[in-house]
């Protein structure tokens, strides 16, 4: 979510101005992003690895996809107390996360090794990487834009 | 839900852009002396009348660019073309990464079908209404109806296939 106040040109009406006001410094740009916190990405960090590692799943070839789901976890978790799949659409946010069905690895993860989230996939899956790692730097770089 | 205006529906929303520019910049007017031209006051005072009484959100219009409008249910219905919409969150991987795929498949298919996102977490009333769950999931509407419906991430070619196959057996 961005939100930009950008002031048209006026043409003329601006060599009446004091010299350091010029076109481009009369942009004022306000961003209110919502972000989660640095301590739960890390910890969704972690807990990716150490998942991938013992399911025996890799990351996706676009770290950037990992790298948003992880932040994904990290924005439930700060938001609602767990990690909640970020790849769903849910009536009640906090009641899904007291049930538990959906909270990361979930309940499909968990039994089938399904992961629609592309987080985790199995090596025969088009999309798996050779990673079982991410660093942080790698998910500031992927997510910069977002 | 907000209610904002097309750019295709009331001829004053170029002033209401212009209005809004106007506006916002009449704040910086008031720090450094910025005199407006009487034409741009007026223009304001007129559109009060029409607008919503909150602050209209209007982004210029741009192909397979952010857009606001009044109603989900008067795009699909004054769509020239089917539509396909993506349901979308922010934080949900494959959503991101089917975004430079929408925007290609958009350009590619320009003609033949307008594509459309929304963001679950903004709107979810409309993803209530169709039953969402998954993301990202892409349903195409034909006449307004939801005619075809998918889930998860897939290449261009394969999205290009979907949306031809839904479109062959248009009327």
């Amino acid at each position: 979510m961005t939100l930009q106040l950008q002031a048209p040109s006026f043409g003329a009406t601006i060599s009446s101005l004091p010299s350091p006001l010029t076109r481009s410094t009369l942009r004022f740009v306000i961003r209110a992003q919502v972000e989660p916190t640095e301590k739960s990405v890390e910890i969704m960090r972690k807990f990716s690895e150490q998942y991938a590692r013992k399911s025996g799943t890799y990351f996706c070839v676009d770290k950037g996809v990992t790298s948003v789901v992880i932040k994904g976890l990290a924005d439930h978790k700060d938001s609602l107390g767990a990690p909640l799949c970020p790849c769903r659409h849910y009536d009640d946010k906090p009641a899904e996360a007291g049930q538990g069905f959906w909270n990361c690895p979930c309940v499909p993860m968990r039994e089938r090794k399904e992961c629609h989230c592309m987080l985790f996939l199995t090596p025969e899956n088009d999309f798996a990487g050779q990673d079982q790692t991410i660093t942080l730097e790698e998910i500031r770089e992927s997510t910069a834009n977002i | 839900m907000a209610v904002s205006v097309t750019a295709s529906s009331i001829p004053s929303l170029c002033s209401d852009r212009t209005t809004r520019l106007a506006s916002s910049s009449s704040n910086l007017s008031s720090s450094s002396s910025l005199q407006f031209p009487l034409h741009l006051r007026r223009l304001r005072i007129r559109t009060y009348g029409v607008s919503a009484p909150s602050r209209p959100r209007i982004l210029p219009p741009v192909e397979a660019k952010k857009q606001t409008f009044s109603n989900f249910d008067d795009l699909l219905a004054n769509s020239d073309r089917p539509v396909l919409v993506d349901f979308y969150a922010t934080w949900c991987g494959p959503c991101q990464f089917m975004a430079p795929i929408l925007n290609e498949v958009s350009i590619t298919l320009n003609d033949k079908i307008q594509v459309v996102k929304i963001d679950t977490e903004k709107y979810p009333s409309i993803a209530d209404k169709y039953g969402i769950q998954a993301l990202p999931t892409f349903i195409i509407f034909k006449d307004g109806k939801p005619y075809d419906r998918f889930e998860g991430a897939l290449n261009a070619d394969q999205l290009i296939e979907r949306i031809e196959t839904a479109l062959k057996v248009k009327q």
